[in-house]
């Protein structure tokens, strides 16, 4: 019996009817005053995170890191930054999770670490340190040369000379961040080393940064190779022997076709990101037509029973294009990224609300869809108040500014003085912190964090979200993105308007003949379903959620 | 697998379902069931009578599912047991265990014996506490199965020790159980002594099983206490209030143990807690049918109910936030001869059990007391046909509030009379919702109750009391 296993019921698929929430430590609350936010902070807010009803907590890297990349670039995987507490305070974190049903997952880069890393020190030292082979060297540039270059804003070449070593060594993200050498079995062995260390803290899974990377072969494109796919299969033999009810998260920026095979027969990873839905939403919105959604979600294969999509409306990283085509990427960029200055490497460096232009009824209508999709959606911390972002940050450190709790000096994110923050808060007029914080929307009944709130708990007491069917409608009407879910007895009707127009649409319901749709928000009762096309007639980006009920008594 | 756990998996589901079903414990419907098993089942005693401990999964249409616990005892069907049977299999009669005094006694001598018992997925650990021997030296007892409650059922030995059985199992330990040893610990008298606990802990759970406490042979219990003498009562209160605030006391007095210590709320607690009653109150209105007599005070009053709740939590916080009681009222109270005794620290059944751990501030208790005085007037005017005597209600709300206040400390509370008074009525006020709700589905009779206490929340001034 693990300790973690303490406050939790034996439930190898509790991710499948989650809710989760991602967290960017340094940005959600500072706990003792220093301007940078830390797990002391993050433990203080647990109630907020227990009310808002969310299962369980994605946190970004708090590894040792010279934060050159937001702490994917890890120094030290055993260690936490000293910014964010000491390992006690994650282990405390975790605990005080976990009394309140809370999981908690973490992610571990597995591809590569930073180049302050000891293990890139020793192996740069020489080439007779044993440690040498922990990284992909080279004498020359002229290897994997079919391998894209990922952040092309910054980045010329997969390959970098090191003085030191007197080689080139080999990366597919930042320069300073080697990638391990995967073919080593020291290396594999050395990150399940790492895994069984925050797992055995009471971590309840991972998520596997970049894991489509992790061998290199020539004549390949160097993704998505047979070896990363077996080294995912001995990480998931691992979990299953030793952490029942663990997650393994991918973040696998490739096409549905292609992330499939991170789920294996159900025996890698448990849950894997879906990546080009999300783009697909946002151009459904814009275009006013359900097709591009229809179109993505009809490529996306089947996927084992005891997995689950992962689904976002935004991250921690840019709204990423990679999985569109070129004619849609240009269409994004025309509608979502009017100033240069909000394209970064393949994407659009915004957060949620300024994407959709604060506009409310998209904002609830974008999570309206996404809830109802099959997956486990994974919201992104601030986008519940429907916070802004900062362009003229870094990176992408824009979409990652303070968490607005209060009107107060810096948001009530921190005690320090303003000028010690990481981040200024957000002070513009529309989405500054004394216009959007977490205390004014609890006060305010109609508030978006309020209805929130109320959805996630309705998502919640529908599991047919989590494991139903999908089985999408044709509507006569284009603007309409109508499905039905439905597992065991309950039968879910979604349908969501992506007009900025009223709607009506006709839907071919025959197969429920019988049956009364139940709005599940207010439990009005609508006319039983017959043999002719069920008319519906929806708001301007309004939805409407069915529960399609079977009764004995036909009152009507 | 021994021959009692072989009869117990062998047990047709039809059966066990329809059985399981009709206890009170259980509080799904039928149609709502997709399936019952048992996931473990451990054997305690061999020897006929045998007795099996079963943890039975119920799982639900929606996908959901429960745990229950079912102790179960097995004779040879020619010995006739006829009580609370369950099934017979293969010659042997399966029945609720609780029901058969020889088993009892079997699962007393296990407590007293802190004995673990291997399951195939887990263990099941007993434990006893204190000075059990002199008690077990008084030999034989004799073994009475009592009232079920909502959500566990009771085994009275003698009339010295109390065991009670936890039905719905929840991962975790149990409130009853953490706050009996940590108030034994700290020598708070007025609770009844916990003498032994069982519990189960394994891959498919961690859980509290079930609590031994001392029994109170001829207590009076609070609720038929008050019922019984209104007016004689208020002479109770104040030490009704007195303990209560040193229970507070108690509770809030350990630094060192994260599990009690107390706590500073966080910024936005009140904030949370206002959010959390005012859409129960919304929540409310929608679902009220004012062709219901009963409802006319309330009838297009939401918006009112909604703006006192905002006035009343403009307050700062303050105060601290603590383990409580949980579910207080005059029925988890009992008269003995060493003074007020306070019982059941389990909480409000319906609610989960982490959200019953959760520190709050101890004004939530106070709440629950001054509501149930609030019941005690009407139904003791329902069973006399007499009204409470003019003004009651205030006078024994008065008392305990002057106990309360003398006993507590003070640092736990907000700064100042206003800010408690107020914070009190926001508690008050989530209660009498919560009433609200729960009579209008069962006990119609009651409605007008928690329909006056909100009157009474929206005309009243701040002060407490």
């Amino acid at each position: 019996m693990t300790e973690s296993g303490h406050w939790f019921e034996a439930e190898p698929l509790w991710f499948k009817t989650a809710v989760f929430y991602e967290i960017h430590i340094r940005g959600f609350f500072d706990g003792n005053g220093d301007g940078s936010g830390d797990f002391r902070g993050l433990t203080e807010k647990l109630d907020y995170l227990q009310w808002l009803g969310i299962d369980c907590i994605w946190l970004l890297p708090f590894y040792k890191s010279p934060l050159r990349d937001g702490g994917y670039d890890i120094a030290d995987f055993l260690l936490i930054h000293p910014d964010y507490g000491v390992v006690e305070d994650v282990r405390d974190f975790i605990e005080q999770a976990h009394q309140r049903g809370i999981r908690v997952i973490a992610d571990i880069v597995m591809n590569h670490t930073s180049s302050d890393h000891p293990w890139f020190q020793e192996s740069r030292s020489s080439p007779g340190n044993p440690k040498r082979d922990w990284y992909v060297w080279s004498d020359t540039v002229h290897r994997y040369e079919d391998a894209r270059i990922i952040f092309v804003d910054t980045e010329t070449s997969n390959w970098t000379w090191d003085e030191q070593a007197g080689a080139y060594f080999w990366h597919r993200f930042f320069s300073h961040q080697p990638d391990l050498n995967f073919d080593n079995p020291e290396v594999q062995d050395a990150m399940l080393e790492v895994l069984r260390f925050w797992l055995d803290l009471g971590l309840d899974g991972c998520r596997l940064d970049a894991v489509p990377y992790l061998f290199e072969r020539d004549g390949t494109i160097c993704e998505n190779l047979p070896e990363t796919h077996s080294y995912l299969k001995r990480v998931r033999a691992e979990i299953d022997a030793n952490y029942p009810d663990r997650v393994l998260l991918a973040e696998a920026n490739q096409w549905p076709s292609d992330v499939v095979d991170y789920y294996g027969e159900g025996d890698e990873c448990q849950m894997c990101f879906h990546f080009p839905v999300m783009p697909r939403m946002f151009m459904s919105v814009r275009r006013e037509e359900a097709k591009p959604m229809y179109e993505i979600l009809a490529q996306t294969p089947a996927i084992p029973h005891n997995c689950q999509w992962g689904l976002f409306l935004r991250n921690h990283d840019e709204l990423t294009l990679e999985m569109v085509t070129d004619e849609e990427r240009d269409y994004m960029y025309t509608e979502y990224a009017k100033d240069p200055r909000m394209k970064i490497n393949v994407g659009i460096r915004r957060r949620l609300a300024p994407l959709l232009d604060n506009g409310r009824d998209e904002i609830e209508l974008m999570h309206a869809i996404l809830f109802s999709l099959p997956g486990s959606p994974v919201l992104y911390y601030g986008d519940e108040i429907a916070m802004g972002d900062n362009v003229y940050l870094g990176d992408r450190d824009g979409v990652r500014t303070p968490m607005q709790w209060t009107g107060d000096r810096n948001g009530g994110f921190s005690r320090a003085d303003f000028a010690q923050l990481y981040a200024p808060p957000l002070m513009d007029p529309v989405y500054g912190y004394q216009a959007v914080n977490v205390e004014a929307q609890l006060r305010t009944p109609t508030s978006l964090l309020r209805w929130l709130r109320r959805f996630i708990a309705l998502r919640k007491e529908h599991p047919v979200f989590g494991f139903g069917t999908f089985e999408p409608l044709e509507p006569s009407n284009p603007r309409i993105f109508a499905h039905v879910r439905r597992y065991e007895d309950d039968v879910m009707l979604c349908v969501h308007n992506l007009a900025r127009s009223a709607q009506a649409v006709e839907l071919d319901l025959s197969a429920f003949e019988g049956r009364h749709p139940e709005e599940i928000f207010g439990r009005s009762r609508f006319p039983a379903i017959g043999q002719l096309p069920y008319l519906l007639t929806l708001a301007p980006r309004g939805f409407y959620w069915f529960q399609l009920v079977e009764d004995a008594a036909d009152d009507g | 697998m021994g021959e009692a756990e072989r009869i117990v998996a062998a047990l047709p589901e039809e059966r066990l379902h329809e059985w399981v079903l009709e206890q009170r414990w259980f509080a799904s419907k039928a149609r709502e069931v997709a399936h019952l098993g048992v996931l473990e089942a451990v054997t305690l005693r061999e020897r006929s009578p045998a007795l099996v401990l079963a943890l039975v999964e119920a799982r639900f249409h929606t996908g959901t599912h429960e745990l229950y616990q079912l102790p179960l005892g097995l004779r040879p069907d020619d010995e006739g047991w006829d009580d609370r049977v369950i099934a017979e299999v293969e010659g042997q009669t399966v029945y609720d265990a609780l029901a058969d005094p020889a088993l009892g006694r079997d699962l007393l001598g296990r407590l007293r014996g802190s004995s673990d018992v291997e399951g195939e997925h887990g263990s099941v650990r007993f434990r006893s506490v204190g000075d059990d021997d002199a008690r077990a030296a008084r030999g034989e007892l004799e073994v009475r199965p009592v009232g079920v409650e909502q959500s566990n059922s009771s085994v009275v030995f003698g009339d010295e020790l109390i065991l009670k059985v936890f039905r719905r199992l929840e991962p975790g330990v149990n409130p009853e159980l953490e706050l009996l040893r940590f108030l034994s610990e700290r020598g708070f008298e007025h609770i009844a002594p916990l003498a032994g606990w069982y519990e189960y802990a394994g891959r498919l759970v961690n859980a509290t099983l079930g609590t031994l406490q001392e029994y109170l042979g001829g207590a009076r219990e609070g609720w038929a206490l008050c019922l019984g003498d209104l007016e004689g009562f208020v002479g109770h209160a104040r030490d009704l209030g007195a303990v209560t605030g040193r229970m507070h006391a108690c509770l809030g007095s350990a630094a060192g143990d994260p599990d009690f210590a107390s706590e500073e709320p966080s910024t936005e607690s009140l904030s949370l807690l206002t959010a959390t009653v005012d859409e129960e109150i919304e929540r409310m209105f929608v679902d009220l049918d004012y062709e219901n007599p009963v409802l006319g005070p309330l009838a297009g009053r939401s918006l009112d109910v909604r703006e006192r709740l905002q006035a009343l939590s403009h307050i700062s916080a303050g105060g601290r936030v603590i383990r409580t009681h949980g579910d207080f009222h005059l029925g988890q109270t009992m008269l003995t001869d060493r003074g007020w005794v306070i019982l059941d620290f389990e909480g409000e059944p319906a609610r989960s059990l982490h959200e019953r751990r959760r520190k709050r501030s101890p004004l939530r208790d106070v709440a629950g007391m001054l509501r149930s005085f609030a019941y005690a007037a009407s139904a003791a005017e329902q069973q006399s046909g007499i009204p409470a005597p003019e003004g009651w209600e205030d006078s024994v709300r008065a008392a305990f509030l002057e106990g309360y206040f003398e006993a507590v400390d003070s640092s736990l509370l907000p700064h100042g009379q206003e800010a408690t008074g107020k914070l009190l009525s926001v508690f008050e006020l989530e209660k009498a919702v919560y009433e609200l709700r729960y009579e209008l589905n069962n006990r119609p009779d009651w409605v007008a109750i928690p329909v006056a206490g909100i009157e009474r929340l929206l005309d009243a001034d701040d002060e407490p009391g």
